[in-house]
């Protein structure tokens, strides 16, 4: 089993031993200039030495502080909105049709309207990554609550467990593999926008860092942020599976 | 008691008017029951059988009055399809009573109207003198597919039942590990439902069923879904416990031998319409041992009648 897993772990980080020997094998035979594209070990010795100053970790504090909250704000209304939907034909009636027309529409042509109106801070952020991770969450839980089996309804309501308690007791936990399906790519979601938010208007977090870099042609401080971001989205993403394998630990797809 | 001389005298069947002509000669064909009764009730020395009636405080009383029941569904063709017409069935205190029927005849419709999960198109059912509006702790249900709770492990799904009519918890724990052990499954307390095997899947459904003490279990289908073995286990383990407690027992089944070894009362339904075709009295000794009965010629001769009225109605639908 650990042998196993061990070596499901070396298939994985193979392709991204290649990618960085590729970047590497690009600076070293000359195809790109070190001062554009600088070696993967500078940028990662760079990355170290950032990660213990202050100011970088201010950076990453507010990009984490605009995510988490983004991020939860997304899971209470998506995860409320689904299951009541599922539970009312009413409010579902009420739902469907501005969900359709909201979920293709790209959120990032509501940001510049979203910072006129909320301004350069934290609320403009939270509020985009939050419409954007809303909808996987929301159609996820919609989905799991109402496919949820009729007869585990039935068993609760024969031990008398009361109509309106059905939901919590049944419907909510019965959803659970659907909508952490639904966090997972909310929370992947999360980590784009938050970023995309912070490059094209802010005044700090990692996607400023990243284009302040830029802007000065600081090659090695463009690429530090990158790295930073896909790291955290590395470790959430484990945090979140581990909350998943822990809280489904009982059914069997998990 | 009861007058003996007609193995169908306790019913309160009433078929519908048109079906008049059939029931009539289906009574002309069941009279070797009453016969093969009448002479075990005689011949039989059962002195505890015989003596329960008497010995007990209060006559067989009715628990669930069934009363022209129909349900009628919309196809997704928008035709309304009949599943149940007409039905009405009486089913008395501590009887052991088996739905029998092939599949679409609408009996475990039957047991959702009376477990209040589904409400007839007319017609009511009652539970003791009360019309049954929705599920209770008083019916409880054991499905084909377990419907055991994936989030909680044997024990939660045990105590579920008791902590919901508000015992305490550890009076609830107790209570509960006393019916897993009694079901056979003592050691697998933390297990979770997917780590068991579809027989202890089920004996854990029985128990989280048992735990709230339901005066009617209502049994869909219980064992469809297990392997034969597991099944003639269960079936044994089943009878077992119901004979220790003999609460009120609706069991659906597709299978003549397990509604002929664990009934009192084979009620036999037909499809298309669902109908009441035939309650035969099963009129075996308790306990019953699977290995005395299967040799029992009584019993042998119940299968075989109830499974030739079967091939019989099937032809008759062929040929019309």
């Amino acid at each position: 089993m650990s042998r196993l897993l061990s070596a499901n772990v070396l298939l994985g980080i193979a392709p991204i031993a290649l990618i960085i020997a590729l970047w590497q094998g690009l600076v070293s035979f000359g195809f790109a200039p070190a001062v554009l594209l600088p070696p993967p070990g500078f940028v990662f010795g760079r990355l170290l030495q950032q990660l213990a100053t202050w100011t970088f970790q201010q950076e990453i504090a507010a990009t984490l502080i605009r995510l988490f909250a983004g991020f939860a704000i997304a899971v209470v209304l998506g995860v409320s909105i689904g299951i009541a939907a599922a539970a009312s034909p009413a409010i579902n009636a009420v739902v469907r049709p501005i969900v359709r027309v909201l979920a293709p529409l790209p959120k990032v042509a509501l940001y510049p309207a979203l910072l006129l109106l909320l301004g350069f801070g934290h609320g403009s952020k939270v509020t985009l990554v939050a419409a954007d991770a809303l909808f996987p969450i929301l159609l996820s839980t919609y989905y799991g609550a109402s496919t949820v089996e009729q007869k585990l309804i039935w068993s609760a309501m024969a031990a008398g467990t009361p109509r309106t308690q059905i939901l919590f007791r049944v419907v909510l936990p019965a959803a659970m593999p659907s909508i952490l399906t639904g966090c997972r790519i909310g929370l992947v979601i999360s980590c784009i926008v938050v970023f995309l938010a912070e490059m094209i208007t802010s005044t700090d977090g990692l996607g400023h860092a990243l284009v302040t870099a830029a802007r000065t042609f600081q090659a090695v401080d463009m690429f530090v942020p990158l790295i930073t971001i896909s790291l955290l989205g590395l470790i959430l993403n484990a945090l979140l599976g581990a909350l998943r394998s822990y809280l489904l630990r009982g059914f069997p797809e998990a | 008691m009861k007058a003996p001389q007609n193995g169908r005298g306790s019913n309160d069947v009433s078929h519908g008017c048109e079906n008049r002509r059939l029931s009539g000669r289906l009574l002309a064909k069941s009279v070797p029951y009453a016969k093969a009764s009448d002479g075990m009730t005689v011949v039989s020395a059962r002195p505890s059988e015989w003596v329960r009636p008497v010995t007990s405080k209060e006559p067989a009383s009715a628990i669930i009055e069934i009363d022209r029941v129909s349900q009628v569904f919309q196809t997704s063709a928008r035709r309304d399809h009949v599943a149940l017409s007409d039905i009405s069935l009486t089913i008395e205190e501590r009887a052991f009573v088996s739905i029998l029927g092939p599949s679409g005849c609408g009996k475990s419709t039957l047991l959702y109207i009376v477990g209040g999960f589904v409400t007839p198109t007319s017609g009511a059912a009652k539970m003791k003198g009360q019309a049954i509006t929705g599920p209770g702790p008083d019916r409880g249900p054991v499905f084909q597919e377990f419907a055991l709770f994936p989030w909680k492990t044997v024990l939660g799904n045990v105590m579920y039942g008791p902590r919901q009519q508000g015992v305490r918890a550890t009076e609830a724990e107790a209570q509960s590990l006393a019916l897993i052990e009694m079901v056979g499954l003592k050691g697998y307390e933390n297990f979770y439902p997917k780590e068991l095997s579809g027989g202890m899947k089920q004996r854990v459904a029985l128990a989280r069923t048992l735990a709230y003490h339901p005066e009617v279990l209502l049994m869909d289908e219980p064992f469809g879904a297990l392997d034969a073995h597991t099944r003639t286990r269960l079936q044994n383990d089943l009878l077992n416990i119901w004979e220790r407690d003999r609460k009120t027992v609706l069991f659906v089944t597709h299978s003549v031998d397990e509604a002929v070894f664990l009934s009192d009362k084979v009620v036999m339904m037909s499809k298309s319409p669902g109908r009441i075709r035939e309650v035969i009295d099963i009129d075996l000794p308790r306990p019953r041992r699977r290995s005395e009965l299967l040799l029992d010629p009584r019993y042998q001769k119940y299968v075989v009648d109830i499974e030739r009225m079967f091939d019989e109605s099937d032809e008759a639908g062929i040929a019309s």
